[in-house]
């Protein structure tokens, strides 16, 4: 399966995902990003590459063409040697709070959910809640208040709160989709919140 | 409840109990089970069951169940893995209520055969089974005992409200022991090892309609069917409080997985969130099972507002630092519990919380802080500091707190911490339904797990 293939099956699933092309060129990925239009991110795709920003595979506030050909040709450089299948171009996400929605197939319990502090050091921090699937709005309420991040979804800083029907939204969603399809593990992340909704920047699975 | 769970009745209340192994060889398990019985006079009929004799501790032995000319209730299989499938058949020609196996070499060495055996024979009888590989139960309300280790090494705890459901017989028993020394009653011990036929959920579901049973305490290797537990602990734990121990939490070597999600949420997450989706409280080791169970025999506060008492400062600023640190929090009096608090301290302390009553002061002040305290709206669980060093304290204070929780108006906790004449005095208090404890941490955990497990009482309209 590849990223696109990914992509897909969730917009198929209800999943709204930021708007996305898949460009195999440099030339295509200046077309897209006017077709999607400034600010975009541009990520490399290759079947070499766990964590794209490991390798510096990832450009973000991308704002006009010639910035677009040079973050290009920079991440391709980044990636010589490696089987590359294409380019992503994506519609910026907004700014907010970075979280993972997740989920896993438990041998004993099946299906369960995760919600916790996302991006790339989800691993370090493991500041994340699980539930087993189905989960109701109760679950969810309090899978948000455990999160030792819970403060920035309810607006540190000044910042306003997060669209906390929209995550949940999100997290019941992941679990119907998990279930209905299947999968063994999910990560969505990170999904960025801010107090008008959520934006799903990346996202895998397996099934 | 299915009619196999719901005849578990004739393990735990038998008229009649066949020993099938019964020995005249003095510490062999068909031994100490005979003595068991005998010796905790169970009031029912015993039968011993072995073909090599005729007679173990005067009693008239058989050959095999089917040869006992009346009814029997209850079986317990001590014998040889490879014998008791030819044992079991025999019990289900003779229409017995309830078998208990003690003996391993079943699945957990591989012997699947035998166990499908044994589970074909159960089910088509509807005979509920207690095991294999196990210590089997104890009822100390009906006196029945098959755990096959001495009483003079492991004492025996009285009767009570707390049942306790254990995959290990290891952890269960040393548990049951330590019950028994500080004097918390049991409702029924159950050991169910491999559980081939009847699981942890079978379990919970037939405790939750047990008379006798106020609370239940579970410990938990790895669950047969975890989405069946989850279900068991929902219902069961609405009606009474479980408190859960799991053990095995480690990701045991699990592959490195290819998503975040994987890596990050191992098996014990799983479990763990099943507790919290089913409300039920986790202990994090063997001390907390106790520091939380003996706790539910209090009413249920109504809030989270906390009273502190103290004969000792320190004390009770380390009982306020945990209650800051948790989902409770510290109370305010209100001015009629000012004034009687005032007369109460001595003419240079003030009225605060904690309150302290410093180290002369006698019983008399306990009595009425804790009276002034309970009247009060405002607090609805109090933490009582007891340092039984300071002279003026004797045994009457024990008295002051059993009349205290007798009254059942509030609930409370009660610290000593001490050395050898503070744990006996504790052990005397814990005897009596206080719920003591030996360090401030372990208390207010305590009370706040019984906080929020009342607040989920109420949410759900139980009151």
């Amino acid at each position: 399966m590849t990223l696109i293939d990914d992509f897909a099956l969730l917009e198929k699933n209800g999943f709204k995902l930021l708007p996305y092309s898949m460009a195999k060129s440099e030339n295509e990925a200046a077309m897209m990003a006017k077709q999607i239009g400034y600010p975009v991110a541009i990520k490399i795709v290759s079947r070499d590459i766990e964590h794209k920003s490991d390798i510096g595979g990832v450009k973000i506030g991308i704002r006009n063409e010639e910035m677009l050909r040079l973050s290009y040709r920079d991440i391709m450089q980044r990636a010589v040697g490696k089987r590359i299948d294409g380019m992503l171009v994506q519609r910026m996400a907004r700014k907010g709070v970075e979280l993972i929605i997740g989920g896993k197939k438990d041998p004993q319990f099946g299906h369960m959910v995760i919600l916790g502090l996302g991006g790339i050091y989800v691993e370090i921090f493991r500041d994340v809640s699980a539930r087993i699937c189905p989960i109701t709005s109760a679950d969810f309420s309090e899978m948000m208040a455990e999160l030792k991040s819970h403060p920035l979804l309810e607006g540190a800083r000044g910042k306003k709160p997060i669209n906390k029907k929209a995550l949940e939204h999100l997290a019941l969603h992941a679990c119907r989709f998990m279930m209905k399809e299947d999968i063994k593990e999910l990560d969505l992340n990170p999904v960025v919140c801010d107090e008008k909704g959520c934006d799903i920047v990346d996202a895998r699975f397996i099934r | 409840m299915r009619k196999i769970v719901k005849n578990l009745d004739s393990v735990f209340k038998p008229k009649s109990v066949a020993i099938v192994g019964a020995s005249t060889t003095s510490n062999k398990i068909g031994n100490v089970l005979m003595k068991n019985f005998l010796d905790a006079r169970f009031k029912g009929e015993i039968y011993p069951v072995n073909p090599k004799h005729d007679e173990v501790m005067g009693k008239r032995c058989y050959a095999k169940a089917s040869d006992i000319p009346k009814r029997v209730d209850l079986v317990i299989i001590a014998t040889p893995a490879e014998t008791v499938p030819d044992i079991m058949a025999d019990c289900a020609k003779k229409k017995v209520g309830g078998i208990i196996i003690l003996s391993g070499g079943f699945e957990e060495v591989g012997r699947n055969d035998l166990a499908q055996k044994i589970r074909d024979t159960c089910e088509k009888n509807d005979i509920p089974l207690v095991g294999p590989n196990c210590l089997g139960i104890y009822d100390p309300y009906t006196k029945v005992d098959s755990i096959f280790l001495p009483m003079y090494k492991l004492e025996r705890p009285k009767a009570g409200g707390i049942a306790f459901v254990t995959q290990s017989g290891a952890v269960g028993s040393a548990v049951m022991d330590l019950a028994a020394y500080y004097g918390l009653g049991i409702s029924k011990f159950i050991s169910y090892g491999n559980s081939t036929v009847l699981n942890e959920s079978d379990y919970l579901e037939y405790l939750a309609q047990d008379a006798e049973t106020d609370a239940i305490i579970l410990y938990i290797e790895g669950a047969k069917d975890g989405r069946k537990l989850l279900e068991a602990m929902k219902k069961t734990n609405r009606i009474k409080p479980i408190i859960a121990l799991k053990a095995g939490k480690g990701l045991g070597g699990q592959a490195a997985a290819r998503s975040h999600t994987g890596n990050i949420a191992g098996s014990y997450m799983a479990y763990q969130a099943a507790f919290k989706q089913a409300k039920v409280t986790e202990a994090e080791g063997i001390s907390e099972l106790f520091d939380f169970v003996k706790i539910y025999n209090q009413p249920i506060p109504k809030g989270n507002r906390i009273g502190i008492i103290t004969n000792g400062g320190g004390m009770g600023v380390l009982a306020a630092d945990y209650i800051e640190d948790s989902d409770l929090e510290l109370a305010k009096f209100s001015p009629e519990t000012v004034k009687s608090l005032a007369k109460i301290i001595p003419s240079y302390g003030t009225v605060a919380n904690p309150l302290d009553l410093v180290a002369d002061a006698g019983v008399d002040g306990y009595t009425k802080s804790i009276d002034a305290m309970m009247s009060d709206p405002g607090i609805d669980a109090l933490v009582i500091v007891v340092l039984l060093q300071t002279p003026p304290i004797d045994e009457r204070v024990i008295h002051v707190l059993a009349t205290a929780a007798d009254s059942r108006r509030k609930p409370f906790v009660t610290i000593s911490v001490g050395g050898a004449y503070t744990e006996a005095y504790r052990k005397i208090m814990e005897s009596k339904g206080i719920p003591s404890y030996d360090s401030p941490r372990a208390a207010v955990k305590a009370l706040e797990k019984f906080v929020t497990y009342s607040k989920y009482c109420k949410d759900i309209g139980k009151s």
